[in-house]
């Protein structure tokens, strides 16, 4: 649903608090949106399941876009969410597996502006590549450092190792990051 | 940069540079470097891009737990009550076997003063304790297996390397094989001069209590002076 004008600067801090990574504000919009996503799936054939699906890729969306700048001045998180979750659970909709499914028209499925396809679905696909190379161990101690954004000290209190050590980890596991990326020979270039 | 690949400081500077953590000087320092440089210029879009892999990755992990407790709670009312009983009978059965199942006394005296070693710093050195430290990360990380099989194929080098050795023993013991890891310390806490002999005492002692081999344990001489001498009549005394 959009965001009414009263509970725009909530709504406002909420997408800070996305860019940063803060888990209070990702929570915060989770709680806010998914529950008129989860209505209008499941008013559309869909389970619950499906609407976490779509619910998540759209906040995944948003969150892309925040990162790189690209989300219009003003955009209302709601309406944003709201109209990619929508377009997303359509699209399934009307896929061949789902063609017997009957769809219930909505106001809503017309408020929110269509949003562009700009390459966002490819962006994403080719950046979950390169996460599912990292190995277990690289992802424990480079998710705490770029995403949770917590300093080395921090990191290496939590799993009882120097900091010396997270740094080096840390360095060792960006490289291999590379390195796999080079021994595929440069396909995600030709991709990109 | 050495081979393409940029070493740790240029990284760290990249880095910085990327998560906007320089400050206003060192910033247009990089920035006017960056500006004539188009390799620097490539890390910097490859460093981003890769940041961005890793801080998706922790998006949707987030994204994921929140999800799963958005669910639960729109199980609905009627499911609520039932729940709570179901929870607290849960309880309780958990209660009668934890009583029941609890592990025997050797076991819980094992947990009670069993500390891993924590390994051995890991640094950028040498390229020739490339290996030894790539296996470390993995015994760090609680990897135990990976860092066993790494070592293992140095240990075929240097079969008589005692930090090798112990530290093989170590993820055994981390591991949960105390019988394994028994076989791996007693010898370095009997060979003269290691500097590990010490610890591969202590540890080979809470491997035989782990394992349930209290006549050995008992057996194993502690000399007073000893570091573990202490805590070993510790555990023994609680074991009576």
């Amino acid at each position: 649903m959009p965001t009414p004008a009263h509970s725009r600067p909530a709504a406002d801090d909420r997408l800070s608090g996305l860019l940063r990574n803060d888990p209070a504000s990702l929570r915060a919009l989770y709680t806010a949106h998914f529950g008129t996503v989860r209505s209008f799936v499941l008013a559309n054939s869909g389970t619950g399941d499906d609407a976490r699906d779509v619910f998540q890729e759209a906040i995944t969306v948003l969150w892309l876009r925040a990162r790189e700048g690209t989300l219009a001045p003003g955009t209302d998180p709601g309406a944003f969410l709201f109209s990619i979750a929508r377009n997303k659970w359509l699209d399934t909709v009307r896929s061949a597996a789902h063609r017997h499914m009957n769809v219930v028209h909505d106001q809503r499925m017309h408020a929110a502006a269509v949003e562009p396809d700009d390459g966002v679905e490819e962006r994403l696909a080719r950046l979950r590549a390169i996460y599912e190379r990292l190995d277990d161990k690289c992802r424990t101690v480079l998710d705490r450092f770029y995403f949770e954004r917590k300093d080395l000290a921090a990191i290496a209190q939590e799993l009882g190792v120097e900091e010396e050590s997270i740094r080096t980890i840390k360095y060792r596991c960006m490289m291999k990051l590379r390195a796999q990326r080079d021994a595929i020979g440069g396909e995600d270039h030709e991709r990109s | 940069m050495s081979n393409g690949v940029p070493d740790r400081p240029t990284f760290e500077a990249i880095e910085a540079y990327v998560l906007d953590r320089m400050g206003p000087e060192e910033r247009a320092a990089f920035e006017r470097r960056l500006a004539g440089d188009p390799v620097l210029q490539a890390e910097v879009a490859l460093e981003r891009e890769h940041v961005l892999a890793v801080e998706l990755g922790g998006l949707q992990r987030s994204l994921k737990a929140i999800g799963d407790a958005e669910l639960r709670k729109g199980g609905g009312p009627a499911w609520g009550g039932l729940l709570k009983y179901a929870a607290g009978i849960a309880l309780l059965l958990g209660v009668a076997l934890w009583w029941m199942m609890r592990p025997p006394a050797h076991e819980r005296l094992f947990a009670e003063h069993f500390t891993p070693d924590p390994g051995l710093p890991v640094a950028m050195s040498a390229a020739d304790d490339h290996a030894f430290h790539d296996a470390m990360v993995a015994y760090k990380l609680g990897e135990h297996d990976e860092a066993i099989a790494k070592w293992s194929t140095q240990l075929k080098e240097k079969p008589s390397n005692d930090t090798l050795r112990f530290y093989i023993g170590c993820a055994e013991l981390n591991a949960g094989r105390a019988a394994k890891a028994v076989t791996w310390l007693m010898p370095i806490a009997e060979l003269p001069g290691s500097a590990f002999a010490a610890k591969a005492r202590w540890f080979a002692f809470l491997a035989l209590v782990r394992s349930g081999d209290l006549p050995a344990a008992r057996a194993l001489p502690f000399t007073e002076d000893h570091p573990y001498a202490q805590r070993a009549k510790a555990v023994l005394n609680d074991l009576r």
